[in-house]
């Protein structure tokens, strides 16, 4: 046993994050389809001819619309916005994250929750700046400036970066955020409180 | 095991110990003797090895923050099944049938008919409270991680009941979590 086994490339599936031939056991095998169409056509060689069936119902389907429309404008024009909003709601399944979770547009909302550490010392953590288009170096050295403590760029969990203020400043920290930065609402400051986020404002 | 599992349930993470370190390397070793000459390609002497503890007494082993390995308690390491489909044969497989495929991916246990079925097979001399993969039918990949209940003998004879406990399986929390932090 000299050799090294080679690492496998396994395909995962783009849609649902599966390995592609686990995809029929998938949280939604239906919108796997499509990408397994192209990536892996030799897994599921019944799929290509669901395909071709289904480009064949198409091609009649329009043929009709075709020939409504030939016969009478508003039927057609029904017809249309018909199949318009039929595609909509299906655009909107694709934006799916693996694992079949519906993936939220990120909120623009500023997070503000206090952490008491040493009992009678604690911690002001802002999150969410960033969604603002803040630049969180300049972010931190403000507010460091303003309260004379000390702020930093934490690496928070989850990749996100957020500000640490030493030092509690939950009390005025909205008035100077909606001052200085003026794109970021007042409406769209939270406090956390109890692990819940309350609105500041 | 894994059926809920989020950042949130990780409730410290520590770069370990150089003795620690070659502990876990040393019983990962002990456990899949096939891993041994690609032991320095995954868990490099260089890189720092963090250890992630979670509740119920579960660890996770990260290099470079990508989980590869989990434990419970003091039990055997097993490797994440990303892990494992890179090198599937680094640990002892069993093979379920196709009708087991869609419970095995809600979290089941593997019951001893799905594995002595026309579509499955055992690795003979599986002894109980091992790891091994579970494979399925038709499938080429591994679709979950168990620790046997008991050894592939008494599965023949016995053929009732729990056969393996089902640790991992794709699409469960840890599967979701590629990278952490």
């Amino acid at each position: 046993m000299a050799e090294k086994p080679q690492a496998v490339r396994v395909l995962y599936c783009g849609v649902c994050g599966l390995p592609a031939e686990y995809c029929e056991f998938g949280p939604d095998f239906e919108n796997c389809k499509p990408w397994l169409r192209c990536h892996a056509p030799d897994l599921y060689p019944d799929l290509l001819n669901e395909e071709n069936r289904a480009d064949a119902d198409e091609a009649t389907q329009k043929l009709q619309a075709v020939a409504i429309s030939g016969s009478g404008d508003g039927r057609g024009d029904a017809s249309a916005a018909a199949s318009g909003s039929a595609s909509a709601p299906k655009q909107e399944e694709v934006k799916r994250l693996p694992g079949g979770k519906i993936k939220k547009k990120e909120k623009q909302e500023v997070v503000i929750e206090k952490i008491v550490r040493n009992k009678r010392k604690c911690v002001t953590v802002v999150k969410g700046l960033d969604l603002f288009g803040i630049k969180l170096s300049d972010a931190s050295k403000k507010l460091g400036k303003k309260f004379a403590t000390g702020a930093s760029v934490v690496k928070g969990p989850t990749e996100k970066e957020q500000i640490d203020v030493q030092g509690d400043i939950a009390y005025d920290i909205v008035e100077f955020i909606t001052d200085t930065w003026p794109d970021v609402p007042a409406t769209a400051i939270f406090f956390v409180e109890d692990g819940r986020k309350v609105a500041a404002a | 095991m894994f059926k809920k599992f989020s950042f949130e349930d990780i409730s410290a993470q520590n770069q370990v110990k150089a003795s620690v370190q070659r502990k876990i390397r040393q019983s990962i070793a002990d456990e899949y003797p096939g891993f041994e000459p690609l032991l320095d390609d995954i868990l490099p002497k260089k890189a720092p090895l963090i250890v992630a503890k979670c509740q119920n007494h579960l660890n996770l082993v990260l290099v470079n923050s990508v989980p590869l390995f989990f434990n419970i308690r003091d039990g055997p390491y097993m490797p994440t099944l990303r892990l494992l489909h890179q090198y599937p044969d680094i640990m002892k497989k069993f093979q379920v049938d196709r009708g087991a495929i869609k419970f095995v991916l809600s979290g089941a246990n593997i019951m001893c008919p799905g594995l002595t079925s026309p579509g499955g097979a055992l690795d003979e001399e599986v002894l109980e409270e091992t790891p091994v993969a579970i494979m399925a039918e038709g499938k080429q990949h591994a679709l979950a991680i168990g620790y046997t209940k008991l050894s592939a003998k008494d599965i023949k004879t016995i053929n009732k009941g729990i056969a393996v406990d089902n640790m991992h399986y794709l699409n469960d929390g840890l599967w979701k979590i590629e990278r952490l932090e």
